[in-house]
């Protein structure tokens, strides 16, 4: 057994501000604590929705599931922060730059590899993209290092006050980024030419290629908006997480958390679950114990797979 | 859909020579501490000994009954936890503690077979994967309970008496003899139910599990027994290598890296089947062994200590052996997924066609 030095710490979510001092306000210092809570989960859970979207999208059009997903995210935090760090660029507007790049790399990956093992047993396709993880994450570490870093800007621990709640400036911030991130997507997902034919090859791949749909290139397109919705996901994060090589990891498990949740393919059950999640994460960290949050979200993970295997919002089962 | 070739027949014969060849090969390995004094080179065995178990009990449960489990370290960190725990706290000695160790990982293996089994596919390996990580977390939060991330150092093995003979573990001598012992068993066990009804039961599980299903062996039954095997062996490898290491912590046992080695190790030899997982182990293990600490091989003559092979991979890879686990799997999914024992069995057959075609080619020649 080979003895694996590095440890991977569960992503420690910095919130600006924290719970916030509760003398004087009208309601309930226990209604304060909830609703401060319940507004982190839905800020955090909209971040983790984009992540979840792109995870969908790729497993929708391409049948295959994609376990570096967070890696991705990672690479995104890491690109925020050279842009940051050397070009003083601010990580909202870096936005910009990344996604492209990740959706470029995330064409590459789909070309490179992924595309060769369309046809082969879903467990090779599985491991196939573990081993890319472990590839990005470390070959990033070799870079890097595996030190923490941390962005810190002008507002990474500002704060709005809002009738007595704490509303974290760059939390604030990335939802509503994510908010119109997502808001464009399914524009294009409904209203576009492409859009249809990436959900036409999600409905049915054979189907879509009879009616004339470049497969390849809309699999090709897929997986690159997916990669960088991840990118983007990495880059609105960064100023409120450590960015270490392994933080990935984490990522892809909630990703699938959130996808499963949604229904495997289904863009608005991804958005919901991603919602869910944050809230579920946020509750259990001030109700039962922070150092337990990751746990129950995993136990609601296995009871789902258990009881509602379709998803909430989903019909069908792959 | 199944890529995997059909099984070859083979003679008598070579049944019997490859018993020879094994038991030479275990006679052999248990013959070179005599010779080998260097503990750099017995570390790397003991090391490679619990891969191939790893491998071997991986393989039952993934390569025969085709349930790709990638949330094997919950069983390897419940028998590394278990004989530490009962030997630092209530100072049981780790021979009883292994013990233990495999009866809390068949438990678990039920538990979570139970619960995961009834999934297929990817929400299968997802579902395997959770399992594992909230016993991570479980680990790192309790604290009072499992010392959290500060983990277990291990104090003194007491001496066994056996046979009125004394067994000290100090050195790295004892732990090559008895991981090589296990791992020999393993192998025999392997053999055993890959041979059986059993075996044939957890391929046809493999094959298809509907049609599996429908002529009337149990899934759930037979997947479930598939599992406690190979959970009992990757908690016995678990609690070894607790007491090989001496030093435990949940990031360490229990991470997602620990899991995807076992894998690995059945992938790079060649999944399903008996020497597979030897072949992974004997590729995987001495590289990633290198890559962490190259100081072993200026200790074993291989290498001077200032050679600029050593030094670069100081400097630069030995946080990153991981780097290489993931060039690996995608290089042999990519071009051999059947692994090494694959590749040969192809070049061997390609290698006999053309024999044969060049004797079809010269008798119409003459």
């Amino acid at each position: 057994m080979v003895a694996f030095a590095q440890s991977v710490p569960g992503a420690v979510l910095i919130l600006g501000g924290g719970v916030p001092a509760l003398a004087g306000t009208e309601l309930g210092p226990r209604m304060m604590v909830f609703l401060q809570s319940v507004l982190s989960g839905v800020l955090v859970g909209g971040v983790y929705a984009l992540i979840g979207i792109g995870l969908t999208m790729i497993f929708g059009v391409m049948r295959v599931t994609n376990f570096a997903h967070g890696e991705l995210v990672m690479l995104g935090m890491y690109l925020t922060w050279g842009l940051f760090h050397w070009l003083r660029l601010d990580p909202f507007l870096s936005i910009v730059l990344v996604a492209p790049a990740l959706f470029l790399w995330g064409a590459f990956l789909q070309r490179a590899f992924v595309n060769r093992v369309l046809d082969a047993l879903p467990q090779n396709q599985i491991l196939l993209t573990i081993g890319l993880g472990l590839v990005m994450s470390n070959g990033v570490m070799l870079a890097f290092t595996s030190d923490y870093r941390i962005l810190t800007t002008s507002y990474s621990s500002a704060s709005y006050d809002l009738a007595g709640i704490s509303v974290s400036k760059p939390l604030l911030y990335a939802f509503l980024v994510t908010v119109a991130i997502t808001v464009l997507l399914y524009g294009f997902l409904l209203r576009t030419d492409t859009g249809q034919a990436i959900r036409a090859t999600a409905q049915d791949r054979e189907a879509a290629q009879l009616m004339g749909i470049n497969v390849r290139w809309t699999s090709m397109l897929a997986f690159g908006i997916g990669a960088a919705l991840a990118g983007a996901a990495g880059a609105l994060i960064s100023p409120t997480y450590y960015i270490f090589p392994q933080v990935g990891s984490a990522f892809t498990l909630k990703a699938f958390v959130i996808v499963v949740l949604g229904g495997m393919g289904s863009v608005v059950g991804a958005t919901l679950g991603g919602v869910i999640i944050g809230l579920t994460e946020s509750l259990a960290a001030v109700y039962i114990a922070g150092g337990l949050k990751d746990l129950v979200v995993f136990v609601l993970f296995l009871a789902l797979l258990v009881f509602k295997p379709s998803g909430l919002l989903g019909k069908t089962r792959a | 859909m199944n890529r995997r070739p059909p099984p070859v027949l083979r003679p008598r014969g070579v049944a019997a020579l490859e018993l020879v060849l094994f038991a030479a090969a275990v006679i052999a390995l248990w013959c070179v501490p005599v010779f080998v004094k260097k503990p750099y080179v017995l570390h790397m065995g003991v090391i490679l000994f619990l891969a191939v178990i790893q491998g071997q009990a991986w393989n039952v449960v993934g390569g025969y009954a085709g349930q790709y489990s990638v949330g094997h370290a919950a069983y390897f960190g419940v028998g590394a936890y278990t004989t530490m725990m009962l030997l630092e706290l209530h100072h049981i000695a780790p021979w009883w503690g292994l013990g233990a160790a495999i009866a809390n990982g068949v438990l678990l293996s039920l538990i979570i077979g139970t619960i995961t089994f009834r999934l297929r596919g990817p929400y299968f390996v997802l579902a395997s994967i959770s399992m594992a990580e909230i016993l991570r977390y479980a680990f790192l939060y309790y604290k009072d309970l499992t010392r959290g991330a500060e983990g277990f150092l291990l104090s003194e093995i007491p001496t066994l008496h056996l046979f009125g003979q004394e067994f000290e573990f100090v050195t790295k001598r004892p732990f090559y003899f008895v991981t090589l012992g296990l791992a020999a068993i393993t192998i025999v066990a392997n053999h055993l139910v890959q041979h059986s009804k059993l075996g044939y039961y957890f391929q046809a599980i493999r094959e298809d599990q509907d049609a599996a299903s429908s002529l009337g062996i149990g899934l759930t039954l037979y997947k479930s027994v598939a599992l406690a095997i190979s959970a009992a062996f990757t908690a016995l490898s678990g609690g070894i290598y607790a007491m090989f290491v001496k030093f435990i912590a949940p990031d360490l046992v229990f991470g997602i890296d620990v899991s995807v080695q076992f894998v690995l190790i059945c992938i790079i030899g060649g999944i399903g089947t008996i020497y597979g997982p030897v072949i992974g182990a004997m590729v995987l293990v001495p590289l990633s062994e290198v890559l962490r600490n190259p100081r072993g091989l200026v200790q074993v003559g291989l290498a001077s200590p200032d050679s600029s092979f050593v030094q670069f991979v100081e400097a630069h890879l030995s946080n990153a052996h991981l780097l290489v686990y993931g060039v690996l799997v995608v290089v042999v999914i990519l071009f051999a997924p059947d692994g090494v024992l694959g590749l040969l069995r192809r070049a061997g057959a390609r290698l006999r066609r053309r024999r044969e075609a060049q004797g079809e080619a010269g008798a119409a020649g003459a």
